[in-house]
């Protein structure tokens, strides 16, 4: 099996190779064209000196400096032949015209017959006058060890690079590998049920580090969600196990006891309320559970949180009053959002309903709805009650917790996970600060700016908007 | 009335249509989708119950749509074991009349069908309800008991409006909830006793004869008659 990292490296020995050819090939290109024009211009310079040397001294005096430069030459590098008209040799150092040679003149590359063997040259062919036929030309195999040079040059560069980029690939390899390895190692540590394990962070930010990191946070969700999973599973074992118990006792004492039948009607009555509160268990948590769903923000609609808010007080208001409790509604004003009525309606319900629980005789309750920045638009419910102590604020939310001070006081203690939850749903989270004395429960919602048009609410236009609820905003005082 | 139950648990099945027949009504039952709708299709019935899921092929909405297409408005009750507000609503829209979660309280089921067969018998285009000496004009909101005017906060009228269409009936709780306040969920304190005791406060207080009267283990009754 080729890992990952070995296929890295040899995809980048393959680039570089790529890149190099890329480079040596204009280069070599250049190079060539270059030679060949100053090659050229040497042969035509020299060809015009020889026909410079002819039509000052004829074709005579143009052999016998031929056959002078020819004798002084060291080696046969350059090529001379004079021809007369029926393409005799005069003088030079070709014993015969070529064959191959091209009738015009010009600048020609062909092969020769030299010493025996083939040459390859390039040739200036020059006709001078009398029909004598001049021939200059170089022998190409005297550029052979250059260009040599040049592939052995360009064969060591590939060389390098492979070795280089292969041990460089080899590397790579092991550190990946190593820390696959670690990551590998604390995964399967997870698996096996390690939760706090963690994936290895190295210093330095390079792009495994931030996977690793956003993994890491995965976990962290994934551990919290566990852990309250685990902690309400306890929770509703616990809460079941009560109502469940008496359920029993009450029906096993009828069966041993058989009583009268209408003491043994009112002991079913009793019991069918006891199966009636494991029942509303099971709803407040299915609901719970289709609310952390997020399949509800499908049925998000235009809701005015004001209208919203001044029902729940409405309706909360005479339980407010028998009770002896103040519960009163300020409003801004129209607050418009995008949400799901039922249960906005049913998370201010909680929270009034949780005021009321908590606030002693005499108490006040203020349901307040109003323009925070950032357009949104702040809605809570202060009492006067003991208030949440700081440390356990955080976890009143938490399922199924219910503070020292609510024992006895009747509910599932699911209320303000649920409000929690419904808060979520919206994009917002539950908050709670000490109302001095007492307790302020808020969140805060994005106003659907879409449905704001004319009636912007703001904290300072406040007044101007109290209109828009004719006789609905002062609802009521205990 | 007559009662058509389409639903495969025995056990709901033996609950309802012993809790129908002690109460008077005419229950006939189906266990499968076929079944169902071959009844509710050739029998004239005053109210249905038609449970979500059901064995085999067609399933309780699937039956509701085709009854609603051949043009059947017999009222429908949906049972289901599904309690999401979603699951809700698609059980109404698919032309159910009310929609009821299971586990249930017989009384409820009870008060719902007779709240169901009542509307199909068409009073709702009333403007004026009547339930012994107390009236109630729907056209300019007034209500007057006896000789007597009362005057009622806007939602108090829309309680006793409810109550007294339905006057004669068992009206629970959740179904004050839902049709008064349009709350599909259960407040824990008893809100709803607090505003009819406030509502029998206004009508009931300075009579002789109660006419908002409470059904033990079930809900509330309008009526008159003793």
């Amino acid at each position: 099996m080729r890992s990952s990292a070995a296929n890295l490296a040899l995809a980048y020995i393959l680039l570089g190779l790529a890149a190099l050819a890329l480079f040596a090939t204009p280069l070599w290109y250049a190079w060539r064209v270059t030679i060949q024009d100053g090659r050229v211009e040497i042969l035509q310079a020299d060809a015009q000196r020889l026909s410079d040397v002819f039509r000052r001294e004829g074709p005579a005096g143009l052999a016998a400096y031929i056959t002078r430069r020819v004798e002084a030459q060291i080696a046969g590098e350059r090529f001379l032949l004079l021809a007369d008209e029926d393409y005799q040799p005069l003088a030079g150092n070709l014993k015969a015209w070529p064959q191959n040679a091209p009738p015009e003149s010009g600048v020609h590359t062909f092969n020769v017959n030299v010493n025996g063997g083939t040459s390859s040259g390039v040739f200036v062919r020059v006709d001078l006058p009398g029909g004598y036929n001049l021939l200059v030309g170089r022998d190409l195999a005297r550029f052979a060890p250059l260009e040599h040079r040049f592939w052995y040059a360009l064969a060591s560069a590939v060389g390098f690079l492979s070795i280089v980029g292969a041990f460089g690939g080899f590397l790579i390899r092991r550190a990946l590998l190593e820390r696959i390895h670690g990551i590998r190692q604390t995964v399967s540590a997870i698996i096996q049920g390690d939760l706090s394990r963690r994936l290895p962070i190295q210093p330095g930010g390079d792009e495994l580090n931030t996977l690793s990191q956003t993994i890491n946070g995965m976990l962290d969700q994934i551990e919290q969600l566990i852990h309250g999973v685990r902690n309400v599973s306890n929770s509703i074992a616990h809460d079941l196990r009560t109502p469940l118990a008496e359920l029993r006792s009450r029906l096993e004492e009828l069966s041993l006891t058989k009583p009268a039948p209408e003491q043994t009607f009112a002991e079913l009555e009793v019991a069918v309320a006891d199966v009636d509160r494991v029942i509303r268990l099971f709803n407040a948590l299915l609901r719970l559970a289709e609310i952390d769903s997020g399949l509800r923000r499908s049925g998000f609609v235009p809701v005015d949180l004001a209208v919203v808010a001044n029902d729940a007080v409405e309706f909360y208001l005479p339980a407010a009053e028998i009770k002896g409790r103040t519960l009163t509604l300020v409003s801004d004003g129209s607050a418009p959002i995008r949400g799901d009525p039922v249960l906005l309606a049913q998370a201010l319900g909680n929270l009034i309903d949780n005021a009321l629980k908590y606030t002693p005789d005499g108490g006040r309750i203020q349901v307040e709805v109003r323009g925070a920045a950032n357009q949104s638009v702040r809605v809570s419910v202060a009492d006067s009650g003991p208030g949440i102590p700081d440390l356990e604020k955080p976890k009143v939310i938490e399922r199924f917790y219910r503070g020292d001070r609510s024992r006895g006081t009747p509910g599932v203690g699911l209320g303000l996970s649920l409000v929690e939850a419904v808060a979520r749903l919206h994009g917002s989270s539950l908050q709670f600060e000490d109302n001095w004395p007492g307790l302020r429960a808020s969140m805060v919602l994005q106003l659907d700016t879409a449905a704001i048009a004319p009636a912007v609410l703001t904290p300072s236009s406040s007044a101007a908007l109290r209109p828009a609820y004719p006789g609905r905003l002062a609802t009521g005082s205990g | 009335m007559k009662v058509l139950l389409v639903e495969d648990n025995e056990r709901v099945t033996q609950f309802v249509v012993k809790g129908l027949k002690e109460s008077g009504h005419t229950v006939d039952h189906a266990d499968n989708g076929r079944d169902g709708m071959f009844l509710a299709a050739s029998e004239p019935y005053d109210v249905i119950i038609m449970d979500r899921m059901l064995p085999g092929e067609i399933d309780g909405l699937a039956i509701v749509e085709a009854l609603r297409k051949s043009g059947k408005h017999t009222p429908i009750l949906i049972l289901s074991a599904l309690s999401d507000v979603d699951e809700r609503i698609r059980g109404l829209r698919s032309g159910g009349d009310d929609y009821l979660t299971k586990p249930f309280a017989f009384g409820e089921l009870l008060a719902r069908l007779d709240a169901l067969s009542r509307r199909a018998q068409g009073d709702g285009a009333q403007t004026k309800l009547e339930v012994g000496d107390l009236r109630v004009d729907l056209l300019n909101r007034k209500v007057t008991r006896g000789v007597r005017s009362i005057v009622l906060q806007p939602r108090e009228f829309k309680l006793l409006e409810y109550l007294m269409r339905h006057a004669n009936q068992v009206v629970t709780r959740t179904m004050l909830l839902e049709n008064v306040w349009d709350y599909h969920f259960d407040p824990q304190t008893n809100v709803v006793d607090v505003h009819i005791s406030k509502l029998r406060q206004k009508i009931d207080a300075d009579f002789e004869r109660p006419l908002l009267r409470t059904v033990r283990n079930a809900g509330y009754t309008m009526t008159a008659q003793d």
